[in-house]
């Protein structure tokens, strides 16, 4: 190849616009490739305050605009925002004399986009599942979930190659979608190590804004959404307060907070349990870090980045045995595997990290060494380059080249 | 001279009078050595054929076939019609002079490959969301409405068929004057009109 290999990423989310885990693993990704030699070029939604264009490490950032006429539901808002991001990258690559070798899609909400834009230039496209519409609602209820399932259908299909991020996402997706083994391909996600080890060491007083010293901290970060299991989470709350003494942190947002937070009220529990919403990031990474343990109740979770945080923060983790998690926890040595939608099960494993400060120490050394030997982003990029390459070169002998 | 024609209906698809004018029109496009290829959607009767008197006609389907709306529908088939356009405009040595695209329906798949390959376009209109739901402002109304206006803003020329319509689109829209042309099919002169609408545009986006 004569010029440096390019890349243009499509994705509905990139700080500092962050609304789920899309955002830091395009972030992160992005800059990784930039720094082993690939061209990145991001197209993403507007953000207030965020420049239309800048440069971030090497990574060129276009954020596009995101449609902002009112649509009649999320669904349709994601294809007329499409349609804007797909009209507003096809004159980018024009501009740049279409020197972009591929298109990477990240997730249904940018599919039409990514499969215009390589029909019309005839690159290859590549799709990174994060999730799908039938893991997150647990099937397919509404006309909403079916369409939205038949749209992952067609991108996975129009994709050369599709990316997961865990052994569990890859068998989940070629189930879903019927997809041959050999187009999916299993890249992990990664998690930034060093922003935790950064965090200055003395955080009492910050700690003391949301605890009692007496209080255990016990924490949640995630979507306030029914697969995210923070029902289990609450339900099994006097169990453990029968125990430890603990307060109960929830950080984030979603449909679910109402609702959670009256059963919370009619337990007569308030005072234990904490619903912060949405927290800035250096908030959420002291949280992170001065936690005493930190929990993931998922129901379907396709990988489980905040199990990886907590465990690069030092956290112990205690987590549900499903999906991606059962991958990243191993059972007693890096963390604690809970049932699945078990209240009691995840009682047990709060309590019992808490109260034996010996398991705790062991379990959260391990899991920060596993950290750092699996899930750093240079190694990361250099599979994802590896495998932008393997295309290419099949890329170059097809009739479109 | 190479065009290609977005039509969502088309015979044996007639849900109005669009159909019957698309059939006129590509017919005597091929008579006057436009090379003519129209691009349309239905459901079963999907691929490639050449009608009789030369027209190249291109049926695409939806590849999703659950929808909420009008509007997801249209959404996701124009990626369809995006790229059998494309693949027109490779196989014909990227040789392309123009699209003209009808109604609202296809205007996002021309908007696209306007941008990206620099195929510019003639939007034809036969009606107007504000007419056909007249003082409805409900967000459907509105995008819509949207798709509209992005196609006047992005097309090269607006041919609309009554001077009541291109005084309509002026007042509703704000489309210069000067990019409105008035073309009827009702005169003799119709065909003429059209293929010279067409020679001014076609040569490129950003030709004069």
């Amino acid at each position: 190849m004569k010029n440096k290999l390019s890349v243009m990423m499509l994705t509905w989310e990139f700080p500092p616009r962050v609304i789920g885990g899309i955002s830091p693993h395009v972030f992160f990704l992005s800059k990784s490739l930039a720094k082993n030699g690939v061209k990145v070029y991001v197209v993403t939604c507007d953000f207030p305050g965020a420049q239309a264009r800048e440069v971030i490490d090497g990574v060129e950032v276009y954020r596009v605009d995101s449609y902002k006429n009112p649509a009649p539901d999320f669904a349709t808002w994601v294809y007329l925002m499409n349609l804007n991001m797909q009209r507003e990258a096809a004159a980018i690559v024009n501009k740049l004399g279409n020197k972009i070798d591929i298109f990477h899609a990240h997730d249904w909400l940018v599919a039409t986009a990514g499969i215009g834009l390589k029909h019309v230039f005839r690159k290859p496209l590549f799709v990174t599942m994060h999730s799908t519409e039938i893991g997150r609602r647990d099937g397919l209820h509404t006309d909403t979930e079916k369409m939205i399932h038949e749209t992952e259908a067609w991108l996975t299909y129009e994709a050369w190659k599709v990316i997961c991020c865990s052994d569990y996402m890859v068998s989940h997706v070629k189930w879903a979608f019927g997809l041959p083994a050999d187009k999916l391909v299993m890249i992990r996600n990664g998690v930034n190590i060093k922003v935790y080890d950064e965090i200055e060491k003395n955080l009492e007083s910050f700690r003391a804004k949301f605890a009692l010293p007496e209080e255990k901290i016990v924490l949640y970060v995630g979507r306030i959404v029914y697969e995210k299991g923070i029902h289990v989470l609450i339900n099994a709350v006097p169990k453990v307060l029968e125990k430890v003494n603990a307060k109960f942190i929830i950080v984030g947002s979603g449909y679910m907070k109402e609702q959670l937070l009256n059963i919370v009220r009619s337990m007569g529990l308030e005072h234990k349990v904490l619903f912060m919403g949405f927290v800035e990031d250096e908030t959420l990474l002291r949280l992170q870090k001065c936690t005493d343990i930190s929990i993931v109740p998922s129901l379907f979770e396709p990988f489980g980045i905040v199990a990886l945080e907590a465990m690069a923060a030092k956290s112990p983790v205690v987590v549900s045995d499903t999906g991606g998690l059962s991958e990243i926890v191993d059972h007693n040595a890096t963390g604690f595997k809970a049932y699945p939608n078990n209240p009691d099960s995840l009682a047990w494993g709060i309590t019992k990290i808490l109260l034996d400060e010996n398991y705790k120490k062991y379990i959260r050394e391990n899991a920060y060494r596993k950290v750092q030997e699996k899930y750093g982003w240079e190694k990361i990029a250099q599979q994802t380059k590896q495998i932008y390459k393997a295309v290419l070169g099949e890329y170059s002998k097809s009739f479109w080249a | 001279m190479r065009v290609i024609i977005f039509s969502w209906e088309y015979p044996p698809r007639v849900v109005g009078q669009l159909a019957d004018y698309i059939n006129a029109l590509s017919t005597q496009l091929v008579k006057n050595k436009v090379k003519t290829y129209i691009v349309t959607y239905h459901e079963s009767l999907t691929g490639t054929v050449e009608e009789e008197s030369g027209v190249k006609v291109v049926r695409v389907a939806n590849p999703v076939r659950i929808h909420i709306g009008v509007l997801t529908w249209d959404l996701t088939l124009n990626q369809e019609v995006e790229r059998a356009a494309a693949n027109i405009y490779y196989q014909a040595d990227r040789q392309i002079d123009l699209i003209n695209v009808h109604d609202w329906h296809f205007i996002p798949a021309a908007v696209t490959l306007k941008n990206a390959l620099n195929i510019p376009f003639v939007y034809s209109v036969e009606s107007l969301e504000d007419h056909r739901s007249p003082n409805s402002n409900t967000p459907y109304n509105m995008s819509i409405k949207s798709i509209e206006w992005l196609g006047f803003h992005e097309a090269k020329k607006v041919s609309v068929k009554s001077e009541w319509m291109r005084d309509e689109i002026i007042r509703i829209h704000n489309v210069p004057e000067e990019k409105v042309k008035v073309v009827s099919p009702s005169t003799d002169s119709w065909i003429k009109e059209v293929l010279g609408l067409y020679k001014t545009v076609a040569g490129g986006v950003n030709s004069k």
